[in-house]
């Protein structure tokens, strides 16, 4: 069976009409993810026919709350928490909350349980996290209450309105910053690497294995130096969680509900095989049955190499874009994820009561040798001596996720290469063994006899429900200096714009990147409507606009 | 933040729920749709349980090819695709036989299979089709199905029922006047004489709907299968993709739709639904819902009277004939096999060649005597079949990957859903969780016998197993009682205005402004889209709904002329 047999059924076979096999649209949006979803609601309500392909049978990408465990439990095997909804301008230009979209940001929301018996929670709250960090070390308690004064500002006058504002050269932005005092300090952190920061900061190591890790879970090189000033925005936003109630699936479902509302299509079963370009410009898509979606403007969420690699007849790519997709690098890690569902709530042996409300505990890891040794075995391919990650029971915040009364859905998710020696089939079974050995050391409620159902998800397993994700990486590409700012995803992109006529990018690997942040799509809308004259109709949130009259004028 | 209003409330966005809303919507009336679960659909599900493969634990074909609602709603304009199969049904036996009826699309593989097996019954199953045409059989169909249950006080003889009208009509040489008291099972001894197409019928009904032995459903069980191969295909990517055209018509015309949203009570004042209050578990704020014009209940119909109406608007005669409604007939145990290999049916491989090979089978096909059997086990009260030999486990099995690539990942295959009959959990001896405890025993049974049907359906082969029982089932989608997809049983009882009670049976209720959407109204289940599109006599009726020139009522509809325009 082949991909080309699945052709578009003969006309004398249909008995019902059906989407046409021709269409003409102002916007085709490539892929139904956060960022697609959110350029394409922008432009449909801009007054323009758009409408947004998806591969997969839902709409969502990384936004996906899937029955794992089946039958009767839900999962939100991508994003489990959302940690810009303090800035999100698509959660204040839409009153997404007419769709019943709520999300809950709990105080107690990272922990730390270490081998020692001691434990470590980051709270919401600025003090409560203090007392913590105190019941270890007054004085990175106080060290802490000190750089978060500046690092909130780095995050709210610097790092949030930039994440919403096309990427600044290297040149601009070290003016920029030069502007002042936090600026200065950002432009400062920059130059260092994860650990050296946490490492001039903090004295305990159990505060810096804590900090390290929520510094670089998602995707920085601990020992890498030249995106330092994200070690305050990742700290700051692993204090400003919030799960989405009803699972991450719904803010797709509200942001598509936007579209449909506006006029949009969304075609879902539909992968795209094919961006047409003519005449050096892009004039629609072909999806995999045959079906031609003409457009003025395609919008991109894919990285580069399958963008430029894959989907464009390669005469019709600028020179610099197959560099870019020849070059580009994948995440440097993935994830190994195991969920459960229990008939009990799993309860923490912890000091500390507010361990079993936190969001996420780590788990594993006593010192910063353990972290760095985790996360340089990861990145080398190998799954190493130093095994342990982050758990969450989801329906703690979300009973929703299971109807059955009492029953919890939980998971430990842990940091894992691509490619294991014999491959994940292989190695699988050792690793859900070790990871179940590791949680039930630390937690009660997750023994055999309160486990009701199990699964566990690789990094070949993400890629293959979302093969947007090629080697499972969660961002479309790694985060490293060469691949950030306006270097992502080439120099030859700039808000969104591609070098060629009509095509535009706005997917994670395009700046500022993933992890749901919003930028892409936000970004590359912005492009469109001003091409394409229709009306802006949004304005610049507060935030924002602050940003750009103390830096940008 | 100001009380929610709108002009209509509908509880439920299930297939019927949602089409409802498409309908008012398009009416012009603002309308919200809430759904208790994360996604709307109902039994309009693929469940994606292992990355890359995706499982039908419910639905799985497109019966609702004839229905007005494609073209009323515009759905191919909300993505609505389909995937055409040439082969639908085949069955095979444990003593080595395997036919291949093909689909309307292909009807000289019956014609070869039949010509092997059984001469005498020479394009039997598409016989009907043929002399019908597309046309016959729509108008028979839209009569069975997409036809409201006449006003109280009109008498109808047998006879004179629209189906039994389109039948007169349309196919005089096959009527003589015994067939309305018929049951299929009899049809198929008089008619039928290979014992595998007997079994292949009786099957197919029962799982398309009306069971081979209710008496007086004969052509309710013939209009199963009718609309089975009308369509013959499913929608590309599966039923979900379905849900999803009809949600986004919804949604475009502007309907408000919330998930998450469970109503734990329908508000009566004086008499009149007047709106709906969410239950605490509802992620919304505003939990009182208005509703100026109508509620519409989309749940099924012992939900809405025994947990949603506050008992002191009832009185104790109804609620019993309420409880009494009878779940019977169509709660499955549905099992989902991920392999490698399709299915080499007696160890061959040209039983089924791979660009005709059925999307699905029913097996073991081998005696009728078989079916009576399971028929016991699944009316029972008993739990489950009472032996675990092969003929207490005559499965469907679907295979849908063959014809629709989006379903699986290259190298696998997708059997999904295995359908079984079991009794519905309510009247189990064992108590509702007794099927759950025999549930790895019948999956044990039911691949053992797979495999010795397909001997490569062993080992290495079968890579997982999914199943969700009817208690699991109806813990996923409340709406589905008894675990049954239609549910409530399909028999006469329970048939046309007699669905689910006399005095419900044309969708009002006692409660003034409260109206039935759910397959437990006439005609019952199967994403026919027939439920909301015969409801919508009702509300023209009543005053609630003005629709534009796209509407058209059933050619059979016989109007309720005392209640024209009497509100609005």
């Amino acid at each position: 069976m082949t991909r080309g047999e699945h052709r578009i059924t003969e006309p004398e076979l249909r008995i019902l009409e059906e989407f046409p096999t021709r269409s003409t649209f102002d916007v085709v949006v490539v892929g139904g993810g956060p960022n697609g979803l959110i350029a394409a609601a922008y432009l449909a309500r801009a007054g323009l026919q758009v409408a947004l392909i998806e591969r997969r049978q839902e709409i969502g990408g990384g936004l996906s709350t899937e029955e794992t465990l089946f039958p009767g439990y839900y999962t939100n095997p991508h994003a489990f928490y959302h940690m810009m909804t303090d800035y999100l301008p698509v959660l204040s230009d839409f009153d997404l909350r007419v769709h019943g979209l709520y999300f809950v940001k709990p105080n107690a929301q990272a922990a730390a349980l270490f081998p020692d018996g001691t434990s470590l929670l980051l709270c919401h709250q600025l003090e409560d996290t203090k007392d913590s960090l105190a019941t270890v070390s007054p004085a990175d308690a106080a060290a802490f209450g000190r750089v978060m004064r500046t690092w909130r500002r780095i995050v709210d006058d610097l790092l949030a309105p930039g994440t919403y504002l096309p990427a600044l050269s290297p040149i601009d932005m070290i003016e920029a910053m030069e502007r002042t005092d936090i600026g200065r300090e950002a432009l400062r952190l920059t130059e260092l690497s994860p650990i050296e920061i946490v490492d001039e900061t903090f004295d305990d190591d159990r505060v810096r294995a804590l900090m390290l890790y929520v510094s670089c879970m998602w995707g920085l090189d601990p020992r890498e130096s030249g995106l330092g000033f994200m070690v305050p925005l990742m700290i700051d936003r692993a204090m400003n969680k919030a799960q989405c109630y009803g699972g991450s699936h719904k803010l797709a479902g509200a942001l598509s509900r936007e579209i449909h509302k506006a006029g949009g299509i969304v075609l879902d079963n539909a992968e795209v095989t094919r961006i047409i370009v003519e005449h050096g410009a892009v004039t629609g898509v072909e999806c995999f049955d045959g079906r031609v979606l003409e457009a003025k403007a395609v919008l991109s969420s894919l990285a580069p190499p399958l963008t430029f690699g894959k989907l464009i007849d390669p005469v019709a790519v600028p020179a610099e874009l197959i560099e870019a997709a020849t070059h580009w690098e994948w995440d440097k890690w993935s994830f190994f994820t195991l969920s459960l569902a229990t008939d009990t709530v799993p309860r923490y042996r912890a000091d500390d009561p507010w361990v079993d409300d936190a969001l996420m505990v780590l788990l594993g890891f006593g010192t910063t040798d353990d972290v760095l040794a985790h996360y340089d075995a990861v990145a080398t391919g190998q799954l190493g001596s130093v095994l342990g990650g982050h758990a969450t029971v989801e329906t703690r915040y979300d009973p929703t996720l299971t109807r059955l009364p009492g029953h919890q859905v939980s998971f430990l998710q842990m940091h894992a290469p691509y490619d294991v020696d014999g491959g994940w089939d292989a190695a699988g079974p050792d690793v859900t063994a070790e990871l179940l050995a590791l949680w039930r050391r630390h937690c009660d409620g997750v023994e055999p006899e309160h486990v009701l159902r199990q699964s566990v998800e690789s990094p070949v397993d993400i890629e293959t429900r979302l093969t947007s994700m090629v080697r499972g990486s969660i961002k479309h590409g790694d985060y490293n200096p060469l691949q950030m700012g306006s270097f992502r995803p080439n120099a030859s992109c700039v808000a969104g714009r591609s070098p060629i006529e009509g095509l535009y990018l706005c997917g994670s690997s395009s700046y500022p990147g993933g992890l749901v942040i919003g930028g892409p799509g936000y970004i590359a809308a912005g492009s469109v409507v001003e091409d394409l004259a229709a009306e802006r109709w949004w304005r610049t949130p507060r935030f924002m606009a602050r940003y750009q009259e103390q830096y940008l004028s | 933040m100001p009380d929610e209003r709108f002009d209509v409330v509908v509880v439920g966005g299930g297939h019927n729920g949602s089409t409802i809303a498409a309908y008012l919507a398009k009416c012009g009336l603002s309308t919200c749709v809430l759904e208790a679960r994360p996604e709307c659909g109902g039994g309009q599900e693929n469940t994606e349980v292992r990355p890359g493969f995706r499982i039908d634990p419910h639905a799985t074909y497109l019966y609702g090819g004839a229905a007005p609602g494609f073209e009323q709603l515009e759905l191919w304009k909300y993505g609505m695709r389909m995937v055409y199969y040439p082969s639908m049904a085949g069955v095979v036996t444990l003593d080595g036989q395997a036919a291949n009826l093909g689909s309307r699309w292909r009807p000289d593989l019956a014609a070869a299979s039949l010509g092997r097996y059984a001469p005498d019954d020479q394009g039997g199953a598409g016989r009907m089709f043929d002399i019908l045409g597309e046309a016959g059989a729509r108008d028979l169909l839209r009569a069975l199905f997409w036809t409201p249950p006449p006003p109280e006080g009109v008498e109808l003889d047998p006879k004179d029922l629209p189906w039994w009208k389109v039948f007169r009509q349309r196919l005089p040489e096959l009527w003589f006047d015994e067939l309305v008291d018929m049951n299929y099972l009899d049809f198929l001894d008089e008619f039928v004489h290979w014992e595998p197409l007997k079994v292949l019928s009786a099957i197919g009904a029962w799982y398309c709907g009306a069971h081979p032995a209710w008496d007086g459903m004969l052509l309710q069980a013939i209009g199963g299968t009718l609309l089975f191969e009308y369509a013959s295909g499913a929608p590309r990517g599966g039923m979900h993709t379905y849900a999803h055209a009809i949600i986004r018509a919804a949604l475009a015309h502007g309907a408000r739709v919330i998930t998450n949203a469970p109503v734990g009570e329908i508000v009566v004042r004086d008499g009149r639904a007047v709106g709906v209050r969410l239950s605490d578990q509802a992620a919304a704020a505003e939990k009182m819902i208005w509703a100026d014009k109508a509620v519409i209940s989309a749940i099924d119909v012992q939900h809405t009277f025994r947990s949603l109406i506050g008992r002191s608007h009832l009185d104790p005669s109804f609620l019993q004939r309420i409880d009494d409604i009878s779940l019977k007939g169509g709660s499955l145990f549905v099992m989902s096999v991920i392999c490698r290999e399709l299915p080499r049916y007696h160890g061959r491989a040209d039983a089924f060649p791979d660009d005709v090979y059925p999307s699905c089978v029913v097996a073991p096909g081998d005696s009728l005597e078989w079916v009576r059997i399971q028929t016991r086990d699944a009316y029972s009260t008993r739990t489950g079949p009472t032996a675990l030999e092969p003929e207490h486990l005559t499965m469907m099995i679907c295979t849908h990957d063959v014809y629709d690539s989006t379903r699986t990942v290259e190298g696998f295959h997708v059997l999904s859903p295995i359908y079984l009959e079991m009794p519905p959990p309510e009247y189990d001896v064992n108590g509702p969780d007794g099927i759950n405890r025999q549930k790895d025993e019948i999956t044990k049974a039911a691949l053992d016998l797979l495999g010795r049907l397909a001997p490569n359906m062993t080992g290495d082969n079968i890579v997982d197993v999914f199943v969700n029982s009817p208690q699991d089932s109806e813990f996923r989608n409340t709406g589905m009682v008894g675990g049954n997809w239609y549910g409530i049983r399909h028999s006469e009882d329970q048939w046309f205005g007699s669905r689910p009670l006399p005095e419900l049976g044309r969708y009002r209720t006692p409660i003034d402004g409260l109206y039935l959407c759910n397959q437990t109204s006439h005609p019952g289940g199967l994403c026919l889209m027939a439920v909301p599109y015969n409801l919508m006599h009702m509300l023209i009726e009543d005053g609630v709904a003005e629709p534009g020139p796209w509407w058209y009522p059933s050619e059979h509809y016989i109007p309720d002329t005392s209640r024209m325009g009497v509100r609005s």
